[in-house]
């Protein structure tokens, strides 16, 4: 009987190693396609490999946009709104878990239907606003945007964190005489940092991976790398060879960040979740 | 003892209140008001009552792009959900790296749907494609040009749940292994000594205990699914024939392309609608407040 286990157990290794190299195959095909030359990613019947190992997908990228400074808008975008909406999401989500008050109750089921709404809905309201604001195609535009639409998601992380914080903790604060401001920064946030990672990580993935709202409220200046690698949906065939490039050169540093962190993604995904 | 006081509560909000109204209540508010207006692309507005609600729901309005919306929630989800839990299975398995398997696996969660859908036009091409070319191969096509993945009606839709189911089934396998992880492993002992086979070990044992972590994933999923606008934009842009058209995307081509601001508000509050009472509604049922707080 332990014989079979055992068998039944290679068998399941096999598969999940031939399960995980089949899903990762279309990430593999884009890598492999943006280091071919240009004219063998139309190429037809298409290869899987590159004949001829070839950098030249990434210099016409580089010639087609502006991709450094997208990538910089981006970076800068993502970064700003997720320290944004992290400050001022923990510090309203703390109060809301902390406090007993009825309202509490109330505003917790606003921010989960505010999680909920899709952007492709909001956006062109989004958009006349920030044209009156007179912030069209400005980096601030899109910074205030993302903290806005991913606070909801900051907020609703940060509460189910702080519910496993025992409230001993606020209460020996209290009595040492500190203000609710100082028992937050001093003493809940330290405890709090795995879960401030989390969100971080996440709101800023979030941010960076956005393409509609960045589509709308930008348009040279501000302009962010999905947005322009979009614009190779309109071209021709021919540029599909800058265009996987550019989303190699987008994605890459999101896969090795979620290598990295995936700790931190998993209790992210699974925030509210598993306890609820 | 009451830590935080009404006042402070409120205090605290507010910062963070500033931000989501003016970018997310203020412009729902504003698409109410919207909605009962036929708005010109000068800006006048004309008070039409309903008009705008009647017309989504009869012929020539959202209905196709509804029916879509679900179709490619229920393909989309009900696979992911089907293959998540399969994948959970194999990758609960402890053995010498599978933690370095299961981190590759999880590796594209967090990919641009942009990126993924990109990803997948290419490979869906019909001449150059390599799905087609793998397809034509192995012997399940005779040419690579018979199915069009994205320029056929019947193809499109499917072809965006693919990417989507592609993008997100290790989501769902994740959730699945973070309920599973609540499993008494004496619980399965306790079976296998009674001899229960694999099949009744996942069906009497295993879904019971993960169910609510199932359940959560599933509403999470649903409305992503619902509001998926990145990954079909760049595939088909909702084409060929609004054959992919969904709700998000029919929004948005009425907003940004038909200009009709009156029309995609009346859409936008009826989608926003469904989807804030779906999520009351199975919150309400998963999540209760009070039972937390005792």
């Amino acid at each position: 009987m332990k014989k079979k286990g055992e068998i039944g157990k290679k068998l399941g290794i096999i598969l999940s190693v031939i399960l995980t190299v089949f899903w990762l195959f279309p990430y593999i095909y884009v890598i492999c396609c943006s280091f071919k030359p240009g004219s063998e990613v139309i190429a037809v019947p298409p290869s899987f490999f590159p004949k001829v190992f070839s950098v030249e997908n990434f210099s016409d990228l580089l010639g087609r946009m502006d991709a450094l400074k997208f990538l910089m808008n981006s970076l800068t975008v993502s970064l700003v709104s997720t320290v944004i909406a992290l400050i001022l999401g923990s510090l309203a989500a703390y109060a809301i878990q902390r406090s007993g008050a009825k309202l509490s109750i109330v505003l917790v089921v606003l921010v989960l239907c505010l999680k909920m709404i899709p952007t492709s809905s909001i956006v062109v309201p989004i958009y006349e606003l920030i044209c009156n604001l007179g912030l069209y195609d400005t980096k601030i535009a899109l910074i205030i945007v993302y903290a806005a639409i991913n606070m909801p998601f900051v907020m609703w992380t940060m509460l189910s964190f702080y519910e496993g914080i025992p409230t001993t903790l606020d209460e020996a604060a209290f009595v040492d005489g500190a203000s609710s401001l100082q028992t937050f920064r001093k003493v809940i946030l330290p405890i709090c940092k795995p879960g401030l990672a989390t969100a971080f990580i996440f709101t800023l993935f979030l941010a960076w991976n956005d393409f509609l709202v960045a589509l709308l409220l930008t348009s040279t200046n501000a302009k962010t790398f999905t947005v322009g690698l979009a614009g190779f949906l309109s071209a021709y065939n021919l540029d599909l060879g800058p265009m996987c490039a550019g989303a190699f050169l987008f994605s890459f540093p999101v896969m090795i960040i979620s290598l990295a962190a995936q700790k931190y993604i998993v209790q992210g995904m699974t925030a509210g979740a598993v306890k609820g | 003892m009451r830590l935080i006081s009404r006042k402070t509560l409120l205090l605290f909000f507010l910062p963070g209140a500033v931000f989501m109204g003016a970018f997310l209540i203020y412009p729902i508010i504003t698409m109410v008001f919207d909605s009962f207006y036929e708005i010109g692309i000068t800006g006048d507005k004309t008070f039409i009552g309903l008009e705008n609600y009647i017309h989504a729901f009869t012929a020539g309005g959202f209905l196709k792009q509804l029916k879509n919306t679900l179709i490619y929630i229920v393909v989309a989800v009900g696979i992911e959900t089907v293959m998540g839990l399969l994948f959970a299975l194999f990758f609960e398995l402890d053995y010498k790296g599978s933690k370095i398997i299961r981190s590759f696996m999880m590796a594209p969660l967090m990919i641009a749907p942009l990126v993924a859908g990109l990803t997948w036009k290419l490979m869906m091409s019909s001449s150059f494609g390599i799905v087609n070319e793998l397809l034509t191969r192995v012997g399940i096509l005779s040419s690579s040009a018979d199915i069009l993945w994205l320029a056929d009606e019947k193809w499109s839709l499917l072809a965006c749940c693919i990417a989507d189911i592609w993008l997100t089934t290790p989501f769902m396998m994740l959730m699945i292994l973070a309920g599973l992880q609540g499993l008494d492993s004496s619980m399965i002992e306790a079976a296998k000594i009674d001899g229960a086979n694999m099949l009744q070990q996942v069906f009497t044992i295993k879904l019971p205990v993960i169910k609510p972590v199932l359940l959560t994933a599933l509403s999470v999923r649903i409305i992503d699914a619902a509001r998926t606008f990145d990954i079909i934009w760049a595939m088909t842009e909702g084409g060929p024939n609004s054959s992919s058209e969904t709700i998000s995307i029919i929004i948005y081509k009425t907003l940004a392309r038909y200009n009709n601001i009156g029309y995609a508000s009346a859409m936008a509050v009826v989608f926003i609608a469904v989807l804030v009472i779906f999520t009351l509604v199975f919150m309400q049922s998963l999540w209760n407040p009070k039972k937390k707080s005792s």
